[in-house]
């Protein structure tokens, strides 16, 4: 029997209306975690407007990826470890899970990075501030409900709403803003390279496959239904990249007329008070915060599914720690270590997120390939493989990003004479 | 031991040490159910009508595959329809443990021999056999020993063992027979771990009655995913099967057409008790009560009261009967008396020694928290249910459904994995 909410009807409303959204947009707002910020600002500052044309491309490859985790979770209503697994045998499997902690657990210890930021730009230590979030957020997910979990995740998807109003409070001009986000240009330097990269790297993610494959297949929507579940992805990816625009737009049009670099999101969050006023900074910073905590709510969980999918350990929230041990050490691990490595003092930050960066790009390729082979696999997806449309855009995209990586990691470790 | 892991890509040599080829997979005889003989060894690469060799013909598996004949007399085995490829579609599957009662992943198969035979044996779904699989199972050995512990495969024997490929309508019916044979807490415990296309092939296999014992412990998202997809008829004849508050929780959670059609499909006073449930808010006794209780007319003595209640089909339906209400003509409440009671005292005793004005109860509109409030205050293991107007007693409330209202709803309600449901 239905609970009797006592929530007034414009509020329902609200609700309904992500209730529909759904995975898609919880994947997408995550996708815009601390790093993503911190890179968006970046370029935004170095490049300016010319730079928004790249999300456009991005949108693209986002839709094309997603779409077909997405169709995966729904036809075969398993995860995406799950169907590595069953399809590639143990050694596959195993690479691709050990890649897949050490980035994620990188891209944790990212967030909690990000966290810690925001709180100094406050004034808080963030020996008060990493604990509080690891804490809260550990215990909302292992006691609470999953029902209000999920509230607080659509609400944390909200925060990206600051940049849309940092934005507005900024007053940028539209006009060129249009006009060279469809003028594409290309700059053909490293660091230009490494930009684009990077953005590649933040919005199209291992983990984001492996997230929305899993939720959309937990929802058990049939396929027949696929329609709803692809306009959620879509909407989702779009909606995104929207937000990801604003970040570029807000550091674009402050900081590069006055060639104002900066190296991280709270450089540029700092740079904005004089810029554009405290409030900006202060909406900037509160956008930061909603996502880091809405990626540490997201990534330590999801990776802990997909691993215990992997090797067939037990698994669940409704089950208790001695029947999952596996399940619950995983999970606290990532948390811990992304915890304490931010609070070590002293500790390289930079270069532990560069690391865990590193893994993720080179984890990406194999991921998308792997995802190709079983999207286009007849056993599995019946009529619903790849088209060939999205089988060359695919290739092309896995190409074009396991190139650049390879260009970047070169570069890397043989420093340019 | 041997183990599937083993043998795939090792050579397979003939009687004279000639090399016949790889093996690619093993065929096992699948209509064999506890222990299943190997049918043929497919080989990598070789023509479609060549690559199968005859398990007879099989001299050894370990250390080495040696076949009894000579390369030129080799027996080729032609399927016969009923045989399971081993690799392909066991190996790296999930699988339920029915002896252990969880969903696991197979990470190996052990092949054992008997006399001049070759069978399937068990399932290793252990850490051990992972290794195994990674060629690192001398370095767990070795990490096991310096922890004195010792290396444990635990291995599940193959009659144990249910498979949940939902596109194998063979191997799909021995699972739901091993299934069936689960409690239903434990069966509906696996289903919310499964994925949702397998659970609803899997129940819907299941027989009427144990079908609705496994819903009734399912979460709402299963029983919504299975009703919804069972033909019509055989929804209301589940439901039918279901405790009427049970069912009435899954026809409020319904879509109000599907569930009015599925009221009409019902028998007329299945439908009828679950209608009245349905009137009432979840957050009244009315929303938790049962409408089965056991109950004899007030001026009987002992003896025909226990004749009554053999005979009688509210007692046979009543969950656990730990009382028998006493009602008048009009079904109005006179007394009560617990089963322990009634059966201790002598036969000729009449009930009216357990008539009494003065019996907790509530009506169907009385908030959940009190009807909790008065079951713990009395230690009530259950409290009726009246009528308003007619003092009609017309459910109880149990113990265990008072407690769900006073605890909190994470405890109760299965928690779904990590997305939106």
């Amino acid at each position: 029997m239905k609970k009797q909410l006592k929530v007034p009807f414009w509020l329902r409303k609200f609700f309904l209306f992500f209730s529909l959204i759904g995975p898609g947009i919880i994947t997408a707002s995550a996708d815009n975690d601390a790093p993503g910020i911190a890179t968006y600002s970046i370029s935004g500052a170095r490049y300016g407007y010319g730079f928004l044309w790249i999300i456009l491309l991005i949108t693209v490859g986002e839709v094309l990826v997603q779409e077909m985790a997405a169709r995966m979770g729904t036809v075969t209503g398993k995860g995406t470890a799950d169907l590595i697994r069953e399809r590639f045998g143990v050694r596959t499997s195993a690479f691709a899970m050990a890649c897949l902690l050490i980035a994620n657990t990188g891209t944790t210890l990212a967030q909690f990075a990000g966290v810690a930021a925001v709180g100094e730009l406050f004034g808080i230590s963030r020996y008060i501030t990493v604990p509080l979030a690891g804490i809260i957020i550990g215990l909302v997910i292992l006691r609470g409900n999953y029902k209000s979990v999920e509230k607080i995740l659509l609400v944390l998807c909200l925060s990206a709403f600051s940049y849309v109003i940092t934005v507005f409070v900024i007053k940028p001009d539209w006009g060129i803003i249009l006009k060279d986000a469809i003028t594409p240009t290309i700059k053909m330097e490293a660091n230009y390279l490494i930009a684009v990269l990077a953005v590649i790297g933040t919005t199209i993610t291992p983990w984001g496959i492996f997230y929305l494959q899993a939720s959309v297949a937990d929802k058990g929507t049939d396929v027949t239904d696929y329609k709803n579940t692809r306009a959620d992805v879509v909407f989702g990816s779009v909606w995104g990249n929207i937000i990801s625009a604003f970040i570029i737009i807000t550091t674009a049009a402050t900081l590069y007329p006055k060639g104002i670099l900066v190296n991280s999101a709270e450089e540029a969050a700092m740079a904005l008070i004089p810029l554009a006023g405290s409030f900006s900074s202060l909406l900037f910073s509160i956008g930061m915060l909603g996502a880091s905590l809405l990626a540490v709510s997201v990534l330590p969980l999801s990776t802990t599914y997909a691993m215990c999918e992997a090797f067939g350990f037990e698994r669940g929230l409704n089950r208790p720690v001695k029947d999952a041990p596996v399940f619950y050490s995983i999970f606290i691990s990532i948390m811990l270590i992304s915890m304490l490595f931010v609070l070590i003092p002293g500790i390289p930050l930079f270069q532990i997120m560069l690391i865990s960066q590193s893994v993720n790009a080179i984890l990406l390729p194999v991921i998308l390939i792997l995802v190709l082979i079983l999207a286009n696999d007849k056993n599995i997806m019946g009529k619903w493989v790849n088209t060939r449309l999205s089988n060359y855009l695919g290739y092309a995209l896995t190409g074009i990003i396991f190139l650049a990586t390879v260009a970047l990691l070169v570069g890397e470790f043989l420093p340019a004479t | 031991m041997i183990y599937l892991s083993q043998l795939i890509d090792q050579k397979v040599w003939d009687a004279f040490g000639h090399v016949v080829g790889k093996i690619d997979d093993i065929m096992v005889n699948a209509t064999e159910k506890s222990v299943p003989p190997l049918s043929a060894l497919v080989l990598k690469g070789a023509p479609e009508n060549k690559n199968l060799i005859d398990a007879q013909s099989i001299a050894s598996l370990w250390p080495s595959v040696t076949l009894k004949t000579d390369i030129s007399k080799l027996i080729p085995y032609t399927p016969k329809g009923h045989e399971l490829l081993l690799k392909q579609r066991v190996l790296d599957q999930q699988i339920v443990d029915t002896e252990g009662k969880r969903l696991v992943r197979v990470n190996d198969l052990q092949i054992a021999r008997k006399g001049d035979q070759f069978f399937l044996t068990g399932v290793d779904a252990s850490f051990n056999g992972l290794l195994r699989r990674l060629g690192l199972e001398n370095i767990g050995k070795s990490i096991a020993r310096t922890f004195k512990k010792e290396a444990k495969t635990h291995v599940i024997p193959w009659e144990f063992v249910a498979s949940i490929e939902h596109d194998d309508p063979l191997r799909l019916s021995v699972s739901q027979s091993r299934l069936v044979q689960m409690p239903p807490a434990d069966i509906a415990a696996i289903l919310d771990d499964l994925d949702s296309h397998t659970s609803k092939a899997l129940l819907q296999g299941f027989p009427n009655e144990e079908l609705a014992d496994t819903l009734e412990q399912s979460s709402q998202e299963v029983q919504q995913a299975v009703l919804s997809h069972l033909h019509p008829e055989r929804a209301a004849d589940v439901l039918e099967e279901m405790d009427p508050d049970e069912a009435a929780d899954i026809l409020a959670d319904m879509d109000d057409q599907v569930s009015e059609r599925l009221l009409t499909l019902m028998e007329d006073d299945d439908a009828e008790e679950v209608r009245t449930l349905l009137g009432y808010p979840e957050t009244s006794s009315g929303g938790i009560m049962t409408t089965e209780f056991a109950w004899v007319p007030y001026t009987y003595n002992v003896e025909q009261a226990l004749a009554y209640l053999r005979s009688s089909e509210d007692a046979l339906e009543d969950e656990f009967m730990y009382y028998v209400y006493l009602l008048d003509e009009q079904h109005q409440l006179k007394g009560v008396v617990s089963l322990r009671d009634l059966v201790t005292a002598p036969l000729d005793q009449p009930l009216s020694k357990w008539i009494d004005d003065d019996i907790a109860y509530v009506y169907p509109l009385t908030p959940q928290e009190e009807a909790a409030y008065l079951v713990a205050k009395y230690d009530l293991m259950a409290l009726p249910v009246v009528e308003p107007e007619t003092k009609r007693m017309i459910g109880i409330v149990t113990v265990d459904d008072a407690l769900d209202t006073v605890l909190p709803t994470a405890w109760k309600k299965k928690l779904p994995r990590f997305s939106g449901k």
